[in-house]
Order: structure tokens, then sequence, then C-alpha cells
């Protein structure tokens, strides 16, 4: 075994123990910025992945097969890395309002980060499992951070319940998997899978491993959850919520579906698409009477779940031979880091000392900061999918792939998979233009107060800036990674 | 090639001046004029010396892959499959035309914006103004150094915005804000037709790029430039030039723009903007086939001679230079059109010297006439302005083609082109066209400069400042020498490729080679000259009027275009849109949205009432969805 595949993660779980042992030794006031320690691991860890020779461009797998590193794996790898870069300067910002054990917050963050690399590498279903319940299981105790506040206790109930459901189902499928096949190994399923295509038990196993998956990226109908939880975990915690534990969802979701059982991801096709038009309409008409900005998000994080799954529609119906939707799903995931981090930095800035974290707490905003709300009408507008910015062309993507796909076969189907997902575009322009409406042209409005920025929050608003805008400008460099990685899941 | 990142320093560094003046240093007059200055400046010294390291024939190209869409590689015109993929590049090209265009915008492009430093002191949005300034500069070298048509026309529309924002600067007078719609929206109409044309060629050759498109047609000259749709991909190319060149007849956005600062008009009117559709036609030459040069030519000699016979009788000092532009650019289309490309970026940039000479010059003049433009209000300014009357005499000579100066040598190689095609109806108009010329110019030139003062603020006018006049006297001197300078071997050598390289006696005696048109246009000229002299001498008032009758009306209400326009075009499009207003507000927005809208509204309401928040109603949705799941697959 090459255990030099687990650089990172090591240095992340060493880092996660680090930090929680450092709470011994830091005085109180200056535990705030043990984030910054992380930061700067975490950064050189990021650039490590990038220039490191022989550390992360060898590829290979570990632990029997169980442990894979491939380029879809590094890509994963980077983009977990750098959520966590932007939510760890968000929880600085926050530690104020977390009462007691701000390290361990920290701490819990840098091991759901460690879950998620596990998750990126996972090559059969004993580590899926295990990774995937790293993650679940750390958020738990994210999203209840917030001791004092009830709201943040009900949700993380609420996700404990539904998440033990949903891996109840998981675990059911793996065993009905395992007892069919006898295999748990991705890739030696993917060579026996094709005498099982009749076998009902066995079809029943994959679904509930989807259910399990399902519930990860909250696509319908599964996504039951998600505006409750959005709404009460401290936004932080439902930042990494809505980017890293959904991309965790979506990476075993491609390594399930297209290298494990690419059979039959191809004749559940119809399911797929009905799940992906459906997710987008169900997320964008709840979001339309919503008025609390992170219900608000939590429906936004459902369409968007809805608007990735165009992607693999588009793998599935490919058969292997066109990789373009998964480097979309790539390129919209990276995208969709930049501007929800953006997004909820200013919910967070500004809904600091207001109880309630309604859109009407926006009003004035162009007033008390420009920069937060230059920040936040950015955000909704790549988020609508609007040129010259990061969703556009990520949505632009997507959308080729699918229609590429029905052009291909021709089959309706895709094309109006298409169509739902440009209504569904239409439909959330309105509620994501009646927050930029919030902001500029709210006529009462109760404080105007300027907002103080530190440097740490000014940075990090910046470099998600600077992603929003480079991603729409200068797509090529991020084409080309996914495209490579997306590679992986060709035949 | 040396010093690559120079010419994409020359690029950007205008941007970066017009950002940092728009988001920090607006509250500074001075600060913000500077730094465009600044930029613009550098772009002028980084530029000669780029050329001086490498020589004008550097023919390269620089360019970054912006974005591919679709297959790596792009189509081969003769392929039979369909359009694969497109892929769009940022890149630069450098060879002696666009190194020229870099000289020209960037040398009088920052003697202009010198001269506004002094000009615009007054106004309290300076720091707008050279904001506008160096967004406009930016656009410009854009177009002149784009390598594909995607990136020239982005480039181009950003033109178009730019100068709209300087026409329209002084937003308060409606009359600007009008000149900046006009110029705008008539810019537009050009550019839809530029836009099929790209999509043509795009679609027919499947490649952009400059370079590949000439070794395909050089690869196929034979059947490409006899087919159909390459006329009408040159025709729909050309109505963008039409557009930014002011041709007829899209020329009426012209002198309506007047209405901006005078820097502008000398900048966008004389050594730019109108520049951008010549320079364009000559980047693209190549691609356009016999029949397409055909109707550019007749186009380009309508247009001169229209605009001529208009400038005779305006009244206004800038309108009078704004139609003697139109006319000038006629001439340079009619050139293109008959093949001389080199005669037309000659006179491109003799053009650009003494028209911006004659502009800022008029810029001198309405200051020391606190803000009076008409004509007949001034005289007799020789003695208090004399530093302007000086330079504003060598304008005018070359503007006439009088010898030595350099308006006379590359009009004379367009007269010369057109003997070359044998286009003896096309020299007439020609020829013409300078009598009218040298007789509007000095009609102007007398009436201002001699006779009595015909008001109060010409006994009382001054001389302007040095930030003023220096820059004057530059162009001055360039106006009267540009001739024999060389330009026309950078351009000879770019265009014919066995072009020999004159020296600089050679250049000086080139329009004695050929004899009559030399001698016919000197001859107009001088007779136009004489005619201005013994009938404006001394007058008070305008005594053609009188004689030429009903001629004249017409020529000062510039044959009612813009009210045949207005009639037609205007109260046409008016209906339609009062039509297609009435269908949105009652039929799509009453009927068809609100249905939708209030379905969709509805809808929302209604699936927010799953959303209960009770744990057990969720768990239970839960298991209801796995089975609707497992039924899906497994149930049929």
């Amino acid at each position: 075994m090459n255990s030099s595949f687990l650089t990172l993660e090591f240095c992340v779980i060493a880092l996660g123990i680090v930090l929680m042992l450092a709470d011994f030794f830091v005085l109180p006031e200056r535990k705030k910025y043990l984030a910054y320690l992380g930061i700067a691991v975490l950064t050189g860890l990021l650039a490590i992945s990038f220039t490191g020779d022989g550390i992360c461009s060898v590829f290979g797998t570990a632990f029997h097969g169980s442990f894979i590193e491939d380029p879809l794996a590094l890509f994963f790898k980077r983009f977990f890395i750098a959520a966590a870069i932007l939510v760890l300067f968000l929880a600085a910002e926050f530690s104020d309002r977390i009462i007691a054990g701000i390290s361990e917050y920290y701490s819990l963050i840098v091991f759901a980060l460690a879950g998620m690399l596990f998750a990126a590498s996972a090559d059969d279903f004993a580590m899926l499992f295990v990774s995937i319940e790293l993650i679940t299981i750390t958020f738990y105790v994210l999203v209840s951070f917030q001791k004092n506040r009830l709201v943040s206790l009900e949700a993380a109930i609420k996700y404990l319940i539904l998440g033990a459901l949903s891996s109840a189902f998981m675990v059911f499928g793996i065993a009905l998997i395992w007892g069919t096949t006898g295999k748990l190994n991705f890739g030696e399923l993917a060579q026996v899978s094709s005498q099982f295509l009749d076998n009902k038990l066995f079809l029943t196993g994959v679904l509930f491993v989807l259910v399990g998956l399902g519930f990860k990226i909250a696509a319908f109908p599964f996504q039951i959850w998600a505006p409750d939880v959005y709404q009460g975990a401290p936004t932080p915690t439902t930042a990494f919520l809505a980017v890293g534990s959904k991309a965790a969802g979506f990476v075993l979701l491609l390594r399930v579906l297209f290298i494990a059982v690419p059979q039959v991801t191809q004749q559940w096709t119809c399911l797929l698409i009905t799940m992906s038009g459906i997710t987008i309409l169900y997320g964008n008409l709840c979001a339309l009477p919503q008025r609390n900005l992170k219900r608000l998000m939590g429906y936004s994080s459902i369409s968007h779940a809805g608007y990735l799954l165009l992607g693999i529609v588009a793998l599935a119906g490919s058969a292997g031979k066109s990789t373009d939707g998964g480097a979309a799903i790539l390129y919209y995931l990276a995208g969709y880091l930049f501007t929800v981090m953006a997004g909820f930095s200013v919910i967070a800035l500004v809904a600091r000392h207001l109880a309630d974290e309604d859109i009407s707490s926006l009003a004035g905003l162009n007033q008390r900061s420009p920069f937060l709300a230059a920040t936040m009408t950015i955000a909704m507008v790549s988020l609508a999918g609007i040129p010259p910015l990061a969703g556009f062309f990520g949505k632009f993507l997507l959308l080729k792939s699918v229609i590429a796909q029905g052009a291909l076969t021709g089959h309706h189907a895709y094309y109006w998979l298409a169509f739902v997902a440009l209504a569904g575009v239409v439909i959330s322009i309105y509620y994501y233009f009646g927050i930029v409406r919030a902001i500029y042209w709210s006529k009462e409005a109760a404080d105007l107060s300027p907002i103080q920025l530190s440097g740490g929050a000014k940075f990090s608003i910046a470099l998600s800036l600077a992603g929003i805008f480079w991603l729409g400008l200068f797509p090529n460099t991020m084409l080309n990674l996914a495209n490579e990685a997306a590679k992986v899941l060709g035949n | 090639m040396k010093h690559e990142l120079f010419p994409w320093l020359i690029l950007f560094l205008p941007l970066l001046s017009a950002t940092v003046i728009a988001l920090f240093t607006l509250r500074s007059k001075t600060i913000s004029s500077l730094i465009s200055i600044g930029a613009v400046v550098a772009g002028f010294v980084l530029t000669v010396l780029f050329i001086s390291a490498n020589g004008f024939h550097v023919n390269a190209e620089t360019s970054k892959n912006w974005l591919s869409i679709g297959a790596e590689t792009s189509k081969n015109w003769s392929s039979t499959d369909g359009i694969t993929g497109l892929q769009v590049d940022f890149g630069l090209k450098l060879d002696a035309l666009s190194l020229m265009m870099l000289l020209i915008v960037t040398g009088v492009g920052g003697l202009i914006h010198i001269y506004s430093y002094a000009y615009m002191d007054e106004d309290d949005s300076k720091a707008r103004f050279f904001a506008f300034l160096s967004l406009f500069t930016f656009s410009m070298l854009g177009i002149v150094l784009s390598n594909n048509f995607l990136q020239m026309f982005i480039f181009w529309e950003l033109v178009g915005v730019s100068s709209y924002l300087l026409i329209g600067f002084w937003y308060g007078k409606p009359s600007a804000g009008d000149a900046a719609k006009k110029a705008f929206i008539t810019n537009r109409l050009g550019d839809f037709g530029f836009l099929l044309g790209i999509l043509t060629i795009w679609g027919v050759l499947g490649s952009l790029n400059f370079g590949e498109l000439q070794s395909i047609f050089a690869a196929h000259s034979a059947t490409l430039l006899s087919a159909g749709v390459i006329t009408i991909a040159g025709l729909l190319i050309f109505c963008g030039a039409v557009g930014k060149s002011a041709q007829f007849p899209l020329h009426v956005w012209l002198a309506d723009a007047m209405e901006g600062p005078t820097p502008v008009s000398a900048l966008i009117h004389a050594a730019t903007m109108v520049a951008a559709g010549v320079y364009m036609l000559c980047r693209v030459f190549f691609l356009l086939n016999a029949d397409a040069l055909h109707v550019i030519a007749y186009i380009g000699g309508f247009t001169a001679l229209l605009a001529a016979l208009i400038a005779v009788q305006q009244n206004d000092i800038k309108r009078i230079i704004a139609y003697s532009t139109l006319s000038q650019l006629g001439y340079m289309v009619m050139a293109v059109g008959l093949n001389g490309q080199t005669a037309a970026m000659f006179h491109l940039t003799t053009h650009a010297f003494f028209k911006a000479l004659l502009f800022l010059a008029a810029g001198s003049v309405i200051l020391g006439m606190h803000h009076e433009q008409d004509i007949w209000h001034m005289g007799n300014l020789r003695k208090k302005m004399p530093i302007t009357f000086i330079t504003f005499l060598i304008g005018a000579l070359a503007l006439s083609g009088i010898p030595p100066f350099s308006g006379f040598y590359s009009k004379d190689s367009i007269f010369a082109q057109c003997l070359e095609q044998k286009n003896y109806l096309l020299f007439g108009v020609a020829a013409l066209v300078a009598g009218l010329t040298a007789f509007y110019t000095f009609r102007l030139f007398f009436v201002v400069f001699f006779g009595k003062e015909k008001s109060d603020h010409a006994k009382h006018a001054h001389e302007s400042s040095l930030v003023i006049t220096v820059p004057l006297v530059v162009l001055a001197v360039f106006a009267a020498i540009g001739g024999f300078i060389g330009v026309v071997n950078y351009y000879g050598s770019q265009f014919t490729p066995d072009h020999e390289t004159l020296t600089f006696v050679q250049q000086l005696m080139e329009p004695l080679k050929t004899p009559v048109p030399m001698c016919i246009g000197i001859a107009v000229a001088l007779i136009g000259i004489f005619l201005a002299f013994s009938i404006y001498k001394n007058a008070d008032t305008d005594p053609l009027p009188a004689k030429l009758g009903v001629l004249s009306t017409a020529m000062k209400n510039r044959f009612y275009f813009d009210e045949i326009y207005e009639a037609t075009f205007i109260r046409a499009h008016d209906t339609i849109a009062a039509i297609c207003g009435a269908i949105d507000r009652f039929l799509l927005e009453g009927f068809i949205i609100g249905i939708i809208r209030g379905g969709t509204d509805l809808s929302g309401r209604g699936l927010r009432l799953l959303q209960t928040g009770n744990l057990q109603t969720y768990a239970f949705l839960f298991v209801l969805g796995v089975a609707l799941v497992l039924y899906f697959v497994l149930g049929k």
C-alpha cells in the first residue's frame, strides 16, 4: 500500500487534532484566531495539491482498492479544501456568536473536511459509508453549535433523525448489494453488475444507496429537511452544508452511478430526468414566497441540486461516450462554491445583531456598506445565471450537455428537461432579484449604521468575488481541469 | 519579437486608468486627468519603443485562448459536416497597419488628452470626462489590435458605448442627450449588419481569425471570391463601416455629435472612431470581392460629394468641420473601393493630423469667443489669436490639398488611384469635391479670421493658454510635413508585397509621376480658395443664399435627410413600437403573464404547506418518497 496517496487526509486530520488540543493552551480571547492557523495550513495543502510532485500527481489505489486517487478525486479534494478555507474565514467572523468551544467548532469543520476528502477517494461501499457518516455526524454537531438558540437545536434534531433514516436506507441498500453480488468494490461490481440487471433485490439495493445520496444533495423527494436545517444552523455551517456536503454527495453519486453500476444507470435515465426536473421546480417554486434569507437559500440550494442533476442525466444518457455532463457538474460546483460563500458571508455579516434573518434586514445595505451590497448583488445575479458571472457559464454547460444528448438520441425528454430548467431559471430570477431590490430600493430602513468589516472578511469576500468573475470571464482553465477530471467517468 | 508585453500594456493601461478614476479618484480633477493623460502618453512611448525595437514589419500575433465551445479544432470551410466548434481567442495582431494606427491613436489622442486638460478646466465633471476618454481610448486600441472578428466586434461596440458617453457628456443639455442617442442608435443599425456579416463568415468558413481567414482566401481565391455569399458577407461587413465611418445613408449622426465637448469632436470625429470603419475595411480587405468593392467605391464617392455640398452652407464652426470630415471619410472609403488601401490609410493618417488640428483650433476659437460657435458672430480674429490663426491656416491648406502640405500628397494618391482604375466618373466627383472642400474651408477661414468683428465677443477675444496652443503647434507641424515622412512606405509594404521603399526626395516628388491628377487637384483647390476669397473677404453676411436660391436652402438643411428619416423610418418605427407596446401591455402582461405568474405564485404557496416543520411529517414524506421512487423503478 502506498500511503503517500493519503498525504492530504493525514495532514487534515492532524490539523483537526492540533486545533482541538490548542484549546488547552490558547487564551480564550485569542481562540478566534486559531481559524487563521487552519486557513494557513489548508492553503499550504491546496498549494501542495497543485505543485507537489509525486504527492498528488501520482494516481493509484490503496487499502486493497477501497481508496482511489485519480483526477476526479483530486479535483474534488482541491474543491473541498478551498471550501473549508472560505468557511473558516466565515467562522472566524462568526465566532462572537458562538458562546463556547470555538476551537472545537474549527476542528469539527476540519474533521468534516477530512470526511469529504475520503469521500472524494471512496472506491467501495464501505469507504463510501464510513466517509459519509464522518461528514454527517460531524455536521450534526456543527448544526447544533449555537446552543443558546432553540432553532439551532431544533434543526440539529431534525437533521439527526432524518439523517439517521437515510443512513439506514443506505446501509440496508449496501447490504442488499453485497448480498446479491458479493462485491463491495466499485470496479469489481462494474464487471458483474450486468448479470444482475433483472435482480430486483440488487436494484432495490442500488436504489437505497441513491436514497442516501439523494438525501445528502437534497434532491426531490429527499429534500424535505433542507430548508429547516439551513435556517436553523449557524451560518458558517449552513454555508459548508450547501457547498461541501452537497459536493460530497455528488462525487459519490458520480462514482456509484457511472463507475460501479453504469448499466443500471442507463436504465434509470428516465427516473433521473424526472428527479432533476421536479427538484428544479420544487426548489424554485417554494423559494418564491420565502422571506427568511437562509431558508430561501435552502430552497435555492435544492434547485441547484436539480440543475446539477442535469449533468448526471446527460452522463447517464450518453452511456460513457461523452463526459461533458460530468465536466459541467464540476464547473458548476466550482462556481457555486464562490457564489454561495459570497452570499452567506454577507448574510452572516449583516444579520449580526438581528435575531431574525429576514430579507428586510438587507434594507439600506447599499448605504451601510456599498461593498457588501455589491457582493450580495453579484452573488444573486450569478446564482440566477446571468452573464458574465460564474453561474451563467455553469448553467450554460449543463444545459448544453443535456441538449446535446437530446440532439444525439432524439428523445424529447431531454428537451423537456432543458425547458423545465430554463423555466426554473426564469422563476429564480424573481426571488433573487427580490433580494437585490430589498438592498437598493427598500423604502424603510430601520438601521443605517455603517457596517465595519474586518480584514479577514474583506479578503475572503474579495476572493469569492474574484472567483465568480474569473469563472465567468475566463472559463478555460477551470474547464480544462473539469474535463480532465471528468474523463474518469467515461469509458 | 522583443518587448512582447508592451502591446498588452498599451491596450490595458487606459482601461486601468478608467477603472482607477471611476473607483477611486473621481473627487480630484487634477489627479484624474493626470492619470488619464499618463496612460495614453505611456502608451505612445511604449509604442515608439516597441517599433524602434522591432521595426514596423513584425507581422506577429500574440493570442490567448479565451473560450472554446465544442470541438477543439475549428471547422474546415470545405468539409461537409456541420459546424463543430467555436474557438474564441483574445489576441493582438501586430503589423505595419496596426502599429501605424497605434501611433495615431496614442499620439494624436495623447495631444487631445493634454489639450482637454485646459479645455475642460472649468467643468465640474472633469474627472468623469477623463474616465470616459480613457475608456474610449481603450476601446479604440482594442479595435486596432484585434486579431479576430469577434474580439473586434466587442471593442467596436465598446467604442459605440464610450462615444455615447462622451457625446452626451453635457447630459444637462437636451440636444446633447439626443445627439448621443442618435449616434448610438445609428451606429447600432450599422453594427447589426456587421454582426450578420461576421456570422455569415463564420457560418461559411468556420473561422473568425483574420490570419486564418486570409490563408483560406489565399488558398481558394477563385472559388471564394466569385461566390455570392461572400459578396453578401462583404457588404454586411461594410455596413459596420457605414455606421462607424458615417457613410451615406447612416451619415446623419456625425454632425449632431458635435454637441459633445470640442476635444471629443477632435478625438472621435477626426482621429479615431470614424477612422475605425476605414481601418476595418483595410484589415479585412482580402474578403471583399469586386462586386462588394464596386458598391463601396460609389457609396464613398457619393458621401464625399453630399457632405461637401452641405458644408458649403453651414454656419456653425464645428459643423462645417464635421461635414468636411464626412466628406474626407467618403474619399477614404472610395479609395478602399478602388483597391487603394494604401491611399486610403495614407489619407486617414494625414487627415488625423490636420483634422484634429482644425477641431482643436476651432475649440481654441470657441474658448476665445466664450462658447460662441456661429462664424457670422466672429471676424478679424487673426490679430487677437495669432497662434490659432497660423495653425488653423496650416490645417486649412492641408485639408484643401495645397502642396507641400500633407493633405496634398494623400489626396493626390487617391486621385491617382481613380485614374489607375480608369474610373473617370469617380475621378470627376473627387475633383469636384476637392474644389468644394477648398471653397468651404476658406469661407470659414476668411469669415472667422478676416473682415470686421461681427460681435462684442469677437472684439474681446484673446489667445488661449499654452496647454492649448502647444498641441496645436505639434499637430500643425505634422499636418505640414505628414505627406513625406514615410507614412506611405509603411502602408505600402503592408498592402503591396512588391512595394519599394521611397526615399525622402522620392516621396516629395511622388505626385509628379502622375502629373494629370496633380495639376487638376491643385487647380481646383486654387479656384476654390480664390472664389472663397473674392466672396467672403469682407462679407458681413453670406451672399450665397441670394445667388443659389433653393439649392442653398437645401444645403443648409442638409438636404432634408433628418426630416425624411423622421417622416419615414422613425414614424414607421414609432407606429410598430406602439402596436407592440399595446400587445405587450394588454395581451402578454395582462392575460398570459397574469395567468402564469399567478399560477406560479399559487403553486409556490401551496408547496410551502408541505414544509410543516413537523418532524414526523418529514419522516413520513421521506419514506413516501422512497416508496415513490421504488414504484417508479420496479413497479412496472
